[in-house]
């Protein structure tokens, strides 16, 4: 695990240093000729850089032991329109289409709000960096019990190493967020004993599903 | 959800935050706002007016926190159910602010956020309390919970999204009524669908309360892996270890407190410290319960108390008699206090083997204690003090006297039993305390059999004679009131008005003793029916 964070250190700080980049010229185009668009972008982009520090500060908290989940209730449709207002504005070229029906059946869910949401978020900003034109954010009963949130794009898919189950950094980004979402998945549990868990597959487009118990 | 016609109240300690606040606020539609400096501010506030919502920062200053805030103004019932609370806080106090302790914030906010979040998150908080309404409207003080029950059946019948939150209440109504059963499938039938802390805690406690303790604790531990943030379940388990293993109830105490700090917690950790003798630790506890708050409004005279003893177990005589001290300037003059201090002075002289002082002091303790009615705590103080002081015989009075007027409290006949312990009398205390809950119901079954056979004047003297020396025994007051009314009934609504105004003013002191006996409803259920028209109304029970 020590020298997994380390890695991940490295890669999320060469990842955020571009970022910083990237920001700094969408900084310059917005000083010269302010455009909604340009501002989307930089927000976009300090969302992700918030987002994945986040992501290391709470992995490091669980290799230190000191992560604990704070789980309650929370309304589903409530925390889907938070996850959605919080992502920002789409990228012109790509629609996400959301299906959350189960929410209406299943009213309220307990889990941890806050890492949940930072993995989805993680989820759906790689998504939306690798789809074409589509996105599809879905809210599932899962078939064994509990919960799952499934987001599908319509891209390449991901790469083979990382179906395999590596957790190295691709062109698609640094492995931190798939590190993060497996992290917290397994810490979701019952007192039961039942844990969630993460799944990845190619259906041919990238699908991410994360399930809760 | 318009806030626009809302009250609120803005708690925060540093003004640029609150200016700041006070500006997102009124971007998002709340226009009518109070500002709170302090926790004496906030509380003050609080007294005077009834607000829709409160905005409350996570630290506030002076060792004080909006958690702690919340619990003590919903304690002392200065917070209606129906205000919504929501907590503000920094990244780094949100673990601490999402414990879901017993009383916990309708909703927390992370900053930084925008005046647009706010303005959803607190619409929303706003709008399931509307929903909720007509439960909260009955959960009060002056509720009636069968009505509160009701109005959670109807809620339910209708369906809609808060069906959950329903449950809920639903589950702490029937708790609360002593419909374990009922409440006991409610919470199992929850707990099939999914598993969420709060129904797991619910299971756990009514399993507790049908009598199966060994089942309720490893409940509460699985809970615990699953939540480890639950501090409401751990209050539970260690009360529940308590009973059997103090040294474990300690540990469990300990855990709590590494979720989040409250002084509360600290105090309880202290008083299991001392009791399993670590007086470092208990030293520890009460030294931080002591100091941490500033405010004055968390801490209580049992936290000096306790360091002081703690200190002088290990000799520390000086640090002992500083904790005595102490506890005169951070309190208000009562008797209580003056008693207080005295009885804990004696106890230290006692230890370190002062006896002329210890002797002086503890007449100064007895003397409070003739001249006025002390509560459970401090009594307790002066009979410990007696014993200290070789007084025995007035020690297992002032027990006695505490442990007939608290007949049904189990935490007020626990410490009583401690004082035994303390002195060294544990299986002479379980005896006399034993003694005394059977005097006790001896002479409520002596009242109903004397009524029964007819002889009710003589019931009622009987009860009078107890319910006023016992003001704070609920089940007392209660069956007196329960036999004056039968009198009524039987004589006639027209002939007695007298006797029904004194029934009321015993359902009063009941309520007053006990506002969640589970018989009140019953009483005041019978003095309706039976009161003439012209007797007073009995509001809200």
């Amino acid at each position: 695990m020590p020298n997994q964070i380390d890695a991940l250190v490295a890669a999320a700080i060469h990842d955020a240093k571009n970022a910083l980049m990237a920001l700094d010229t969408q900084l310059g185009e917005i000083e010269r000729r302010p455009t909604s668009a340009d501002f989307s972008a930089a927000r976009a982009t300090t969302g992700r850089i918030a987002g994945q520090l986040a992501e290391l500060l709470t992995l490091y908290r669980a290799q230190g032991g000191q992560l604990r989940l704070a789980i309650d209730d929370h309304d589903l449709h409530d925390f889907i329109d938070d996850l959605l207002t919080e992502l920002g504005p789409l990228p012109g070229n790509i629609q996400l289409d959301c299906n959350r029906d189960a929410a209406d059946q299943l009213g309220a869910w307990a889990f941890d709000a806050y890492l949940v949401k930072l993995a989805l978020l993680d989820a759906l900003r790689n998504a939306l960096r690798q789809a074409r034109t589509h996105v599809a954010l879905t809210l599932k009963a899962a078939p064994q019990g509990g919960l799952c949130f499934e987001v599908a794009d319509d891209g390449p898919g991901f790469p083979a190493a990382i179906l395999a189950g590596e957790n190295t950094a691709s062109a698609q980004g640094t492995g931190l967020g798939l590190s993060f979402a497996r992290l917290i998945a397994e810490r979701h549990a019952t007192p039961a004993g039942k844990h969630g868990h993460v799944a990845l597959a190619n259906l041919p487009g990238a699908n991410f599903k994360l399930t809760l118990p | 959800m318009d806030l626009r016609d809302k009250t609120g109240l803005l708690i925060d300690d540093m003004p640029e935050m609150r200016s700041a606040m006070r500006i997102q606020l009124t971007d998002a539609g709340l226009e009518k706002c109070d500002q709170a400096r302090s926790i004496k501010e906030a509380i003050d506030r609080l007294k005077e007016k009834r607000y829709d919502l409160i905005v409350c920062d996570y630290n506030l200053g002076q060792g004080a926190d909006g958690q702690q805030l919340l619990e003590l103004v919903r304690r002392r019932n200065i917070l209606p159910l129906s205000t919504a609370f929501m907590i503000v806080t920094g990244e780094t106090g949100y673990e601490q602010v999402s414990t879901a302790a017993e009383y916990a914030p309708d909703d927390y906010l992370l900053k930084p956020f925008t005046a647009d979040l706010l303005g959803t998150r607190l619409g929303r908080i706003l709008d399931k309390k509307a929903a909720l309404a007509p439960i909260y409207s009955q959960m009060g003080e002056k509720g009636d919970r069968t009505k509160a029950l009701a109005a959670c059946e109807a809620l339910l019948a209708n369906g809609g999204r808060y069906a959950l939150d329903v449950l809920r209440l639903k589950g702490e109504l029937l708790t609360a009524l002593g419909r374990n059963e009922e409440a006991l499938a409610l919470y199992e039938n929850v707990l099939q669908q999914r598993s969420t802390p709060w129904a797991e805690v619910g299971k756990a406690r009514l399993l507790s309360l049908l009598g199966d303790d060994e089942e309720a604790k490893a409940h509460l531990q699985r809970a615990l892996t699953a939540y480890p943030n639950y501090l409401a379940a751990y209050d539970s388990l260690s009360q529940l270890v308590e009973k059997t293993d103090k040294a474990a109830a300690q540990q469990i105490v300990e855990q709590a407190l590494k979720v989040a700090p409250s002084t509360q917690r600290q105090r309880r950790l202290g008083g299991l410290a001392l009791e399993n003798k670590d007086f470092e630790r208990a030293e520890s506890a009460f030294r931080r319960a002591v100091e941490k708050d500033r405010t004055g409004f968390f801490k209580s005279h049992d936290d000096y108390s306790g360091l002081a003893k703690s200190c002088v177990e290990q000799g520390k005589t000086v640090e002992a008699l500083t904790a005595v001290k102490d506890m005169g300037n951070a309190f208000a003059r009562t008797p209580e206090l003056e008693a207080r201090q005295a009885a804990v002075e004696c106890q230290v002289h006692v230890k370190s083997g002062n006896e002329a002082a210890a002797k002086l002091a503890l007449e100064k303790a007895l003397k409070v204690q003739q001249s006025a009615k002390l509560d459970a705590s401090s009594a307790l103080e002066i009979a410990q003090a007696c014993f200290a002081g070789g007084r025995t015989e007035e020690a297992k009075a002032i027990i006695q006297s505490v442990a007939e007027d608290h007949n049904e409290n189990d935490e007020v006949l626990a410490k009583a039993q401690g004082v035994f312990a303390q002195a060294g009398l544990e299986d002479e205390g379980t005896l006399f305390l034993d003694a005394t809950k059977k005097r006790m119901i001896k002479l409520n079954n002596d009242a109903v059999a004397m009524a029964k056979a007819g002889q009710l004047d003589q019931a009622i003297e009987m009860l009078t004679e107890a319910a006023d020396r016992l003001t704070n025994n609920a089940q007392i007051a209660i069956n007196t009131a329960m036999a004056l009314l039968m009198h009524v009934h039987r004589n006639g609504t027209s002939t007695d008005l007298a006797q029904t105004k004194r029934a009321h003013a015993y359902i009063l002191q009941a309520q007053r003793a006990n506002a969640n006996h589970p018989r009140l409803t019953e009483i005041s259920g019978l003095y309706r029916k039976v009161a003439p028209a012209d007797a007073p109304p009995l509001e809200g029970i």
